[in-house]
């Protein structure tokens, strides 16, 4: 009887688990491909206009590691957006983002990319943060001549006509902070720790920041240069030795520290003794976003290294950022109007405008003519006036040094004379060099 | 297919290997020149295919011999870094450089040594297979010599799989650091942008995991595999009657990293790139679940569970981007609480209930 | 405020009056070269001029200075002072110099403008600077020792030798030690950049290192630099260097040390949960890191209450409330786990291990959508700052706190195990579950329980993480993975084994950093251990006898 049941059982068992395998494939297969069901097969690219819509893509971790600043640009880009297709959206066409999560995994970023790009068919994407996560979705961007609108700061060497780099590059921000620090103005700083979080933008950074200063007559032994994992939490070690390397004066450090690491590391720095006054640290990756509903009575007067403030007095960002708390508000996001801007964020605002602002001038969404159209423009954006580069996809911009203030915003102390030329392939001109 | 029927009597499961290889060798492609599917979802398709071959030897080493390795990814990644130095050195070279733009970055004036025998397929090719199973060996050898398993080998392997990772990491390493290797352009001559390669891949990785299916079939249903199982139930009785459990249990972690070296190295091409977030603790522990998830001391759960899960996971990261994590958590949860036997068990399970209710339905009616 | 500010301010200058220059009339002079400085570089001079004089009277436009709230008015220095109210941008004014006062308009009220109507005068932040040390020399009579510890400090690279009678003075009626020795080195020092004939020279150098203060060897190597009054002086203050350097070097590592012990008490503290649960439940719970998460998120929200609904800001009572609080969250959280979750896979670990990983997910991804972003508890006044034990070890109190945080939980898991009933039955369960049953243990209660304080002692540590790192929905997962090795290299379920390995690992790790950078450290530190487990496989306190075999 039992056998008799089992065999039985095996038989029906391998027609339903059969079918059930057949149907389950069939309905995944289906939502992979998301309805598109005109897409061409096998040929990639050509973004897809038609109707009374004009797709984008939103490539932003919102899980995973990098959530905590990603999201922000991704409402960002969502506010802009809004704004846009409330004033009549482009070329008459309503703009529809199309959000995704690459979940911060490299792999993903790739897979997502291609799949906004040849299955969603949308005309531009805005997207990463991390430069891995850009160099992970920059060959299939060239390879399906899609547009990708990168935001965030990054270490140049690398350009490409695909990716428009509103971010700052390393003459832009890196550079002026130096500059800054050295000038009598800044304090006449003569000994720099170069303190970062082990990846390709401090590595990059920090090379650039020490042959900048050999250049300028820094000994060598005066630079220390130093490197921590990621989410690094325990800077006791650290900041013992640069204690030690502050005692003869003059001496500061240059952080590239990324993240949830830079808490711990003012903290440890602040029990230690150490302050702004005996050795500022000047941040380059330290915004109002991430001392957002932090306590920040230990960052206070130290410095940070940017090409925008929510601080800064301008209409244009008073507007801006009035919007932006409205939106976050209005959304229910987290943190609701309480909620602050900084450099990614109007970057990854601006970058809508530009892109929109680009296809109106071109008349088409085609990348190539959006190409085209961006270099030269220029446009207000909360952070000033600032211009496409006649040649690279970059933006010319001011660079500034902000000062943290108890909370959490930046007293913008010093600002660049005029607008400063991006330079992604960073050289030491010769008659810098001895 | 001439495999022995098994105790449940699988003369059968024929039916879903014709199915499955029907579906994927005829009818994706078929509809891809069709207009059905586009060219990124056979990619999407080739990649899984990937994951089901190291899948396939998480469930040698864990389904069948039970032992639970945490650092398959590392493998994985073994191989898959192996056919990315070959792929980037063929692409330094098709843009006339001398060097892969990381290392110039790097201030490194020459290619370190480890580097040059990748300059061609063959050494490369041979490499990232060997490589994994060679580390595998050394690996193993210390930790089942020292009779370390369980939750013992468990951990050490994560901690191995975490250390790695870190030192991966590093730029010292000269494999790229957090960015690993990208920006590939062809293999073997052939564009790797084209749709035609990329179904050729695509159709490289489907017979790679049919191979890979059909000879750990062959494994688990010969004498080794019946050790192999052996030493899952009961290892101190096999060792008492003097089986060689260091020999058995050795052999099948290199196959295991074997196989995901062939899977990494067939990943990376179809990817485009290659870092060590692959390798992290998480990944080798989404393995695991792939495996769990299909059915765990199965060969088809293994395939069915890295296909099925990895295909939820690149659409529920589309379609919900906010709340993915909470449906694949929860798919873990009631998983294992409610069929410990994963998928498989589950149709197996649902086909009873269904056999039962007619049957039941029937003899009321008689 | 700012009144107290200057009554102290005041009080000082009379203090040192009569050791001040004849007050000059200049100060209007200066005041105006601020305001409106002729050459570049003017403003600067003008600053310093004014920081020196000592004058009363431009104290508050000092005080502008250093809180860039400088503005002009008509021609006049003016300060903006409070708001009208929260909604306008309205301010009061107040004129800074020749007198400080409200300006009143024709009906005797108050002046209100908005600040976008004066001109701001825009000070360089080096020029604040330098005010901020030069106001900072005035500090030495202040009346908190760390302030007159900075002043003194500051005063170090001064060149102005008139200051060696001011701080005469001011360190006769020095009381606080550590001001005492600041003060003194900034003497000794100033006396010894002031020509002094080199047995003079040589009875400071060991007057300095005898004194040994913060800056000693920076002061001696200096001098030794500039060639001292005479070679030999030079070199005898070098070796007086290096010899301070030799010893500090052992406080360095004794630094290292005590940087191991804080490591080591936070791996215990989140490992001896995961080593009882493990112990009792053969349950590997991938989610452990998450309960860590859950009570510093816990702290975190006992803060806001404070802050937000009770609004008691700056009070460490926010803090003692969140201990026991984020035990019992995190303990609740994970008895709810064992309820829905682990009930069903006791004695299964490999499954238990899935089912907690998914579970982590949601845990992170719950986490996330409630809290958001990256938050951060402020720390607790009463463990800001640190112990120092020398002038050149200083023990940060957090970390002392969570040394003897650990030392208590781990006594009283101890006294918990071994000298109470439930202690026991939990032994006993650990050691055989169906026996214990037999005998008439209700082994559902007793994993309940076990569960129940395994998980609050991981919420415990996050609340002690709080103290030293930010609160962020996957802080869970960086410790995990040392939190399994520590158990593991202690032997599974064994208290005593990751007590030991806890504190072995903390400590070597550290140690290894002095050396290495902090990855390979970490690497070194793995590869110890697979090397350890090579000779004791079942770590250092295995099972004795059979039961260790299947």
């Amino acid at each position: 009887m039992t056998s008799f049941i089992f065999s039985r059982t095996g038989l029906l068992f391998k027609k339903f688990s059969a079918a059930a395998l057949t149907i389950l494939s069939l309905g995944l297969l289906a939502a992979c491909n998301s309805g598109d069901k005109k897409s061409d097969a096998g040929s990639g690219g050509g973004a897809d206009s038609s109707g009374n819509t004009v797709k984008i893509g939103v490539l932003h971790s919102l899980s995973g590691t990098m959530a905590i600043s990603e999201v922000s640009l991704k409402d960002a880009v969502q506010m802009a957006v809004d704004e846009i297709n409330a004033s009549g959206g482009v070329l008459g066409k309503k703009i529809e983002p199309v959000i995704v999560d690459p979940a911060s995994d490299w792999d993903l970023f790739a897979e997502k990319a291609k799949e906004l790009l040849i299955d969603k068919k949308v005309s531009a994407v805005f997207g990463c943060w991390t430069s891995v996560s850009r160099k992970s979705v920059l060959p299939v961007f060239e390879q399906n001549n899609g547009l990708l609108f990168y935001p965030v700061q990054y270490e140049g060497e690398e350009s490409s006509k695909n990716i428009v780099y509103s971010g700052a590059v390393p003459n832009q921000q890196l550079i002026p902070a130096a500059d800054y620090l050295m000038s009598p103005e800044g304090g006449n700083y003569k000994r720099f720790y170069l303190l970062g979080t082990d990846y390709v933008f401090p590595r990059t950074a920090n090379k650039i920041l020490k042959a900048y200063l050999l250049s300028k007559g820094i000994p060598a032994e005066n630079i220390i240069e130093e490197y921590t994992p990621f989410h690094h939490q325990d800077y006791q070690t650290i900041v013992s030795k640069i204690k030690k390397f502050a005692v003869g004066g003059k001496a500061c450090v240059l952080s590239t520290i990324n993240g949830d690491s830079n808490i711990p590391f003012y903290k440890e720095f602040a029990n230690q003794g150490l302050t702004a006054a005996t050795c500022p640290i000047m941040a380059f990756s330290v915004a109002e976003d991430e001392l957002r509903a932090m306590d920040t009575e230990f960052l206070v007067g130290h410095l940070a290294a940017w090409n925008y403030y929510q601080s800064l007095d301008l209409p244009e960002n008073k507007q801006f950022v009035a919007n932006f708390k409205a939106f976050c508000e209005k959304k229910g996001l987290p943190g609701g109007a309480k909620r602050v801007t900084d450099d990614p964020i109007c970057w990854a605002y601006t970058d809508v405008y530009l892109w929109a602002k680009a296809a109106e001038k071109a008349g088409s969404f085609d990348v190539a003519k959006v190409v085209d159209a961006l270099h030269g423009l220029s446009f207000d954006s909360p952070a000033g006036n600032v211009k496409m580069d006649d040649k690279v996809n970059h933006l010319a911009k001011y660079a500034m040094i902000g000062e943290i203030k108890p909370d959490g915003q930046f007293n913008v102390i010093w600002k660049s004379k005029g607008l400063i030329d991006p330079v992604p392939f960073f050289k030491l001109d010769s008659t810098a060099k001895k | 297919m001439s495999i022995k029927p098994e105790k449940e009597g699988s003369g059968k499961s024929g039916w879903i290997n014709l199915v499955f290889i029907l579906f994927f060798a005829v009818v994706l492609p078929v509809g891809n020149r069709l207009g059905l599917f586009s060219i990124n979802t056979i990619s999407l398709w080739g990649r899984y295919f990937c994951f089901a071959i190291a899948a396939l030897g998480i469930d040698l080493i864990w389904g069948y011999t039970g032992i639970l390795s945490m650092c398959q990814a590392f493998f994985f990644c073994l191989g898959g870094y192996g056919m990315g130095m070959y792929l980037l050195l063929k692409a330094t070279a098709q843009q006339g450089l001398a060097l892969p733009d990381f290392m110039t970055w790097n201030s490194m004036t020459a290619l370190p040594a480890f580097w040059h025998p990748f300059h061609h397929f063959i050494p490369a090719f041979l490499l990232s297979l060997l490589v994994p199973a060679f580390v595998a060996f050394v690996i193993g050898f210390f930790i089942f010599r020292s009779r370390i398993k369980g939750v013992y080998m468990a951990i050490i392997t994560q901690a191995l799989a975490l250390a790695m990772y870190l030192l991966f990491l590093r730029n010292e390493t000269k494999l790229g650091g957090t960015n690993g290797l990208t920006n590939f352009r062809s293999l073997l001559g052939f564009d790797l942008s084209a749709s035609s390669v990329k179904i050729g891949l695509y159709g490289v990785s489907l017979c790679m995991l049919c191979l890979a299916y059909i000879a750990c079939d062959k494994i688990v249903h010969s004498k080794f595999g019946k050790i192999l199982q052996a030493i899952r139930d009961s290892e101190s009785r096999v060792g008492y009657t003097a089986y060689r459990v260091l020999h058995y249990k050795l052999t099948v972690f290199v196959i295991a990293a074997f196989l995901g070296g062939l899977a990494g190295m067939l990943y990376v091409p179809q990817t485009g790139i290659i870092t060590p977030g692959r390798m992290d603790v998480t990944a080798s522990v989404e393995m695991l679940m792939w495996v769990a998830l299909g059915g765990r001391g199965k060969l088809k759960g293994a395939i069915i569970g890295a296909l099925l899960v990895n295909c939820l996971y690149s659409v529920c990261t589309s379609v919900f981007p906010e709340g993915w994590l909470f449906i694949l958590g929860l798919l873990y949860v009631l998983t294992v609480l409610y069929f410990d036997k994963g998928f498989l068990g589950l149709f197996a399970t649902l086909g009873r209930k269904l056999k039962f209710g007619a049957g039941a339905g029937a003899g009321r009616g008689a | 405020m700012k009144t107290s500010f200057q009554i102290l301010l005041c009080l000082a200058l009379c203090f040192i009056g009569r050791y001040r220059a004849a007050a000059a009339d200049s100060a209007g002079v200066y005041v105006e070269q601020v305001l409106y400085p002729q050459q570049a570089g003017a403003r600067s001079l003008a600053i310093g001029r004014l920081a020196v004089l000592q004058e009363p009277s431009v104290l508050p436009f000092l005080e502008a200075i250093s809180s860039s709230n400088l503005y002009l008015l008509d021609g006049k220095a003016v300060t903006l002072g409070s708001r009208k109210s929260e909604s306008e941008d309205v301010f009061t004014i107040y004129e800074l110099y020749p007198s400080h006062r409200l300006l009143l308009d024709g009906h005797g009220q108050p002046v209100l403008l908005a600040a976008s109507g004066l001109k701001p005068v825009e000070i360089s932040r080096i020029d604040r600077l330098q005010l901020g040390a030069a106001a900072g020399w005035l500090n030495i009579f202040n009346a908190d020792a760390q302030k007159r510890i900075l002043a003194y400090t500051q005063l170090e690279s001064a060149s102005d030798t008139t200051l060696i009678g001011v701080l005469s003075i001011a360190l006769k009626s020095e009381t606080n030690a550590d001001a005492y020795r600041a003060g003194r080195e900034t003497w000794l020092a100033l006396r010894l950049n002031h020509p002094a004939d080199p047995p003079e020279a040589r009875a400071l150098i060991d007057s300095l290192s005898a004194n040994d203060g913060d800056n000693t060897t920076a002061i001696l190597r200096a001098y030794a630099k500039n060639g001292g009054l005479q070679r030999d002086v030079g070199l005898y203050a070098r070796q007086k260097a290096d010899e301070m350097d030799s010893q500090y070097a052992w406080l360095q590592r004794l630094q290292n040390l005590f940087s191991g012990l804080s490591l080591g008490s936070i791996l215990i503290l989140i490992s001896l949960g995961l080593a009882i649960v493990y112990g009792l439940a053969g349950i590997i719970n991938m989610a452990h890191g998450e309960f860590l998460m859950i009570g510093a998120y816990a702290t975190y929200s006992v803060q806001l209450f404070f802050n937000n609904v009770l609004h008691v800001r700056d009070s460490d009572w926010f803090y003692l409330t969140a201990l026991p609080l984020s035990f019992i969250v995190a303990g609740l959280a994970g008895l709810l786990l064992e309820r829905l979750v682990i009930r069903r896979l006791y004695a299964k670990p490999l499954e238990s291990l899935l089912a907690t990983w998914g579970v982590s997910l949601i845990l992170i991804q719950t986490a996330r959508s409630l809290f958001g972003d990256l938050t951060a508890v402020k720390l607790p006044g009463l463990l800001a700052g640190g112990w120092q034990v020398t002038t050149h070890l200083v023990l940060p109190y957090s970390r002392i706190f969570i040394i003897v945080l650990t030392a208590g939980v781990v006594l009283s898991i101890y006294w918990l195990l071994f000298r109470t009933r439930l202690g026991m039955q939990i032994r006993a369960v650990t050691q055989n579950r169906n026996m214990s049953a037999c005998l008439g243990i209700n082994t559902r209660r007793v994993d309940a329980i076990t569960f129940f304080i395994g998980s609050g002692l991981a919420g415990l540590a996050g609340c002690a993480m709080t103290l030293i790192g930010n609160v962020v929905p996957d802080m869970g997962q960086t410790y995990i993975v040392d939190s399994f090795l520590v158990v593991v290299t202690g032997g599974v379920g064994k208290l005593l084994g990751t007590i030991a390995a806890g504190l072995g690992i903390g400590v070597f790790s550290k140690v290894l950093e002095a050396f290495f950078e902090a990855v390979y450290g970490k690497v070194l530190i793995l590869l110890f251990i697979m090397i350890f487990l090579q000779f004791k496989p079942r770590g250092l306190f295995p099972d004795k006898g059979r039961i260790a075999e299947d």
